[in-house]
């Protein structure tokens, strides 16, 4: 029996030779420093690797019942969430691997850049590296955009409105993405083509150069100070070094193993207790109570993109990213060599602290989306009722205007309500009467003036209403030359 | 129980055995699958989106479109208190349709229906009228026949009726002591700001059922109190509103 299977198995190999191509390949040697816990440093890039598989996986089941089109598609996933056997579980762990595997990836290369192992003779692993972050963002958008809600068709308007200020190319090139020049019934497909096809085609191959790259130059030996890369005599060096090396597997293998068997704990996990996104609302532009929301790894673009002064936009739009990519692709041209310790390396550190910093606080402004109007906060955020006990029957009046003329929209009470304008709860300790009058009639800054859409006795009731709003004992702010805006 | 356990001793190492265990192959997997099916993460029916004019639950509908107005539990907002059980028996249904159908014009309320460019369907209106009643009407029997009328009566030139010479004297009886000498003072009437963004109807509305939220007193209290010592009659509301009407549009005279 036994001898019959090995028989079985050798006609195999006797005739594909894995053993003479594979097998070197899995044992390549690994510097042995890696044996310490620096070790755990290098298991990122074979989990991301391990959860692009996963997506794959899920990928090609979902795609089973996913119908590709505008008509269709929201349908087909209400029908995955709620009526195909675990469709939602499908949906879920396709999500969050994607959530997981565009962190992992980011994790990897702040790994790879700190460490300086993007130096020679590794900077072309690092620039195809580069290449396989942008591709997974355009997984992670193109599938964004396949949820095909009320999300995705805003942020998909979003992408394509950037997309078509490139100059000359812009507006053919928005054509092309989109099938037409608007969100039409082929745009969905063209996404669905891009998700499932184009990009995934492109990010296997890059991913198989990346593979060859890392086995063909081998790992990287944790970073010595004293040890700056010199190309003269690197390879000599390292190669040395390998003569002590352990086999890739399973030596070095069984840790990266650990760790992808927590990650994929994780996104199961999480699947299980949060389950799939969405879908939110339908993608329909009537429905005006809908605010829509990117997934969170587009939210500071979002922020710098809703923050940033109209006559800069265009700037940021098309420089900045031009600008962040190539400085990306030519970090190893430009420091491929020499010291590769981050104690050494000052101002990669930092580069790496500002770029977190940055990404956070933008991450921030974007979850309290303070650009945004709540559309739902004049008739459904009550007045706190602190500001109706004891008011005048004018004053009253003036609050149900506020109300009406969905000043609270854009306006908090009491922390309640729109962010875009200041909160309105103390506005009358900083602002006089005629100040208040003259904000409403004629708006300023993000405020549309109100001149034309009121009477005077509702602009009379309504500043009344305004007046009132400081902490009991307040006094009323008092025109003077500092607070007197003459705008 | 002690049946089966026998039939299992007696059918030991026979075919049925293998049964059973298949049994536990088929069993297995479909457990697994219930459980899977009992994980928080399922989606479950309400977390479906649903279009916002398919919702019909009362409490809903109410946050959504009406507490901004009209208060949390329907009082406390700067619009009139609609958790009012006088206010609820004195107006009919068809009365409230119309007022949520059209807004009121002049007014902060707005036309609620989707024909007048609101957000209500009529199913979801009537859900709402039917809510009100339920959740606030009336618990005790008292009829609208005891009760000064609803609506506004109104001149063929859209003038309230009554006479606004004898509701000089009511309100100085009756409302002066809060509202000031000629409706002016600490919480005016008398002032264009607030008359001219209101309805007759709803002065009408909140001299009859006061404003039991911020001790604003009603027909019947507001007449006890004062020198008359009864309640208002349906003559003097209408006197009262035909008074706040003419202050309001000697205001206007006033400002032109
Ligand atoms: C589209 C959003 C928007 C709406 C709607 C809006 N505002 Fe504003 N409002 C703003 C913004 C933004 C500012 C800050 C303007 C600036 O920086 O000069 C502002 C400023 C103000 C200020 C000055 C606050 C301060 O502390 O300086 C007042 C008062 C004000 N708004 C009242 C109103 C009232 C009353 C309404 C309704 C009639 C209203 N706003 C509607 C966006 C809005
Ligand atoms: C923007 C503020 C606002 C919103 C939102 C609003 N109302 Fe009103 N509502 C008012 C005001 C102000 C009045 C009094 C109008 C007047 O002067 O006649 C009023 C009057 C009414 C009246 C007549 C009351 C009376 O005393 O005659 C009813 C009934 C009513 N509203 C129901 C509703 C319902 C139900 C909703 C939610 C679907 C709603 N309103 C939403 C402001 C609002
Ligand atoms: C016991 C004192 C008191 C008396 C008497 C009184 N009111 Fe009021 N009224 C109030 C209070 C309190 C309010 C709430 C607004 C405020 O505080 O100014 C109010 C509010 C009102 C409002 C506006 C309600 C709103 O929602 O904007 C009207 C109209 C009104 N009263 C009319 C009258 C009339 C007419 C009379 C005489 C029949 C009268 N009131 C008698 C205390 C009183």
């Amino acid at each position: 029996m036994k001898s019959a299977l090995m028989k079985f198995l050798w006609w195999f190999e006797h005739r594909l030779e894995l053993r003479k191509t594979i097998w070197p390949v899995m044992r390549h040697p690994i510097p042995r420093d890696l044996r310490t816990q620096v070790g755990w440093l290098y298991v990122f890039g074979s989990t991301a690797m391990t959860l692009f598989v996963l997506q794959i996986i899920t990928g090609i089941g979902l795609g089973m019942v996913y119908v590709p089109s505008a008509g269709e598609a929201y349908e087909s996933l209400e029908h995955i969430n709620y009526e195909v056997e675990l469709g939602w579980m499908l949906r879920a762990i396709h999500n969050w691997s994607a959530n997981g595997m565009v962190v992992l990836v980011v994790v990897h290369m702040t790994q790879v850049f700190l460490m300086g192992a993007y130096k020679y003779p590794r900077e072309l692993t690092w620039i195809i590296g580069v290449l396989l972050l942008l591709l997974t963002v355009g997984m992670a958008f193109t599938g964004q955009v396949l949820r095909w809600d009320a999300d995705s068709y805003w942020g998909l308007g979003v992408g394509v409105a950037m997309i078509g200020r490139i100059p000359w190319i812009g507006p053919q090139l928005v054509e092309l993405l989109m099938g037409g020049p608007t969100m039409g019934a082929d745009t969905l497909s063209r996404f669905f083509a891009l998700h499932v096809f184009i990009i995934p085609g492109i990010l296997f191959v890059a991913l198989g150069i990346h593979l060859y790259l890392v086995v063909r130059k081998g790992i990287s030996e944790p970073p010595v100070p004293s040890e700056p890369v010199d190309p003269a005599t690197y390879v000599e060096k390292y190669e040395e070094k390998l003569k002590t090396g352990d086999p890739f597997f399973p030596d070095v293998f069984l840790r990266d193993a650990v760790f992808i068997g927590l990650t994929l704990l994780v996104v199961v996990g999480l699947s299980a207790i949060l389950g799939p996104k969405g879908p939110s609302a339908p993608p329909d532009p009537t429905l005006m109570q809908v605010e829509p929301l990117p997934d969170w790894y587009f939210l500071p673009l979002f922020a710098v993109l809703a923050l940033s002064p109209p006559s800069l936009e265009t700037a940021i739009i098309l420089i900045a990213p031009v600008i962040i990519v190539a400085a990306l692709f030519l970090v190893p041209i430009f420091s491929g060599k020499g010291q590769r310790s981050p104690r050494r390396r000052p101002v990669a550190v930092l580069a790496v602290i500002l770029f977190l910093l940055c990404y956070c606080v933008l991450w921030q402004l974007g979850v309290q989306e303070p650009w945004s109007p709540h559309m739902s906060a004049w008739s459904g955020e009550p007045v706190p009722e602190s500001m109706i006990k004891g008011r005048s029957p004018k004053q009253l009046q003036g609050a149900a205007i506020l109300q009406e003329k969905t000043c609270r929209n854009c306006h908090a009470l009491d922390g309640r309500g729109g962010q875009r304008g200041p909160d309105l709860t103390d506005v009358a300790t900083r602002l006089t009467r005629d100040q208040l009058v003259r904000q409403v009639i004629q708006g300023g800054g993000n405020m549309p003036a109100y001149g034309k859409e009121m009477n005077r006795d509702e602009v009379d009731a309504l500043v009344s209403f305004l007046e009132t709003l400081k902490p009991d004992g307040y006094a009323a702010a008092e025109s003077s030359v500092v607070t007197d805006r003459s705008d | 129980m002690t049946q089966r356990h026998a039939i299992a001793i007696d059918t030991d190492n026979s075919p049925p055995r293998t049964a059973r265990r298949l049994r536990w192959y088929v069993l297995l997997p479909l457990c697994c699958v219930g459980c899977l099916d009992s994980l928080p993460g399922k989606p479950t029916e309400a977390d479906r989106y649903r279009r916002p004019d398919t919702i019909m639950d009362f409490a809903t509908l109410y946050k959504q479109h009406c507490s901004g107005c009209h208060g949390a539990d329907g009082t406390l907002g700067p619009a009139p208190p609609l958790n009012d059980s006088m206010f609820l028996t004195i107006i009919s249904d068809a009365e409230i349709k119309q007022v949520l159908d059209h807004g009121r014009a002049g007014t902060p309320m707005p036309a609620m229906n989707q024909k007048q460019g609101g957000p209500l369907t009529d199913q979801q209106i009537e859900a709402l009228i039917a809510g009100i009643r339920e959740k606030w009407g009336a618990k005790s029997s008292a009829t609208s026949e005891s009760l000064p009328k609803y609506a506004v009566s109104v001149h063929a030139n859209g003038q309230p009726v009554g006479d606004p010479i004898a509701g000089k004297q009511t309100f100085a009886d009756s409302c002066a002591s809060c509202h000031g000498e000629e409706g002016r003072g600490d919480h005016a009437l008398n002032d264009r700001g607030f008359l001219g963004t209101i309805s007759n109807q709803a002065l009408r509305r909140i001299i009859i059922t006061g404003r039991p939220d911020l001790g604003m007193p009603n027909y019947q209290e507001a007449g006890e109190e004062s020198g008359a010592g009864k309640p208002l009659s349906s003559e003097d509301i209408d006197d009262l509103v035909a008074l706040l009407s003419s202050w309001r549009s000697a205001e206007t005279d006033e400002s032109k």
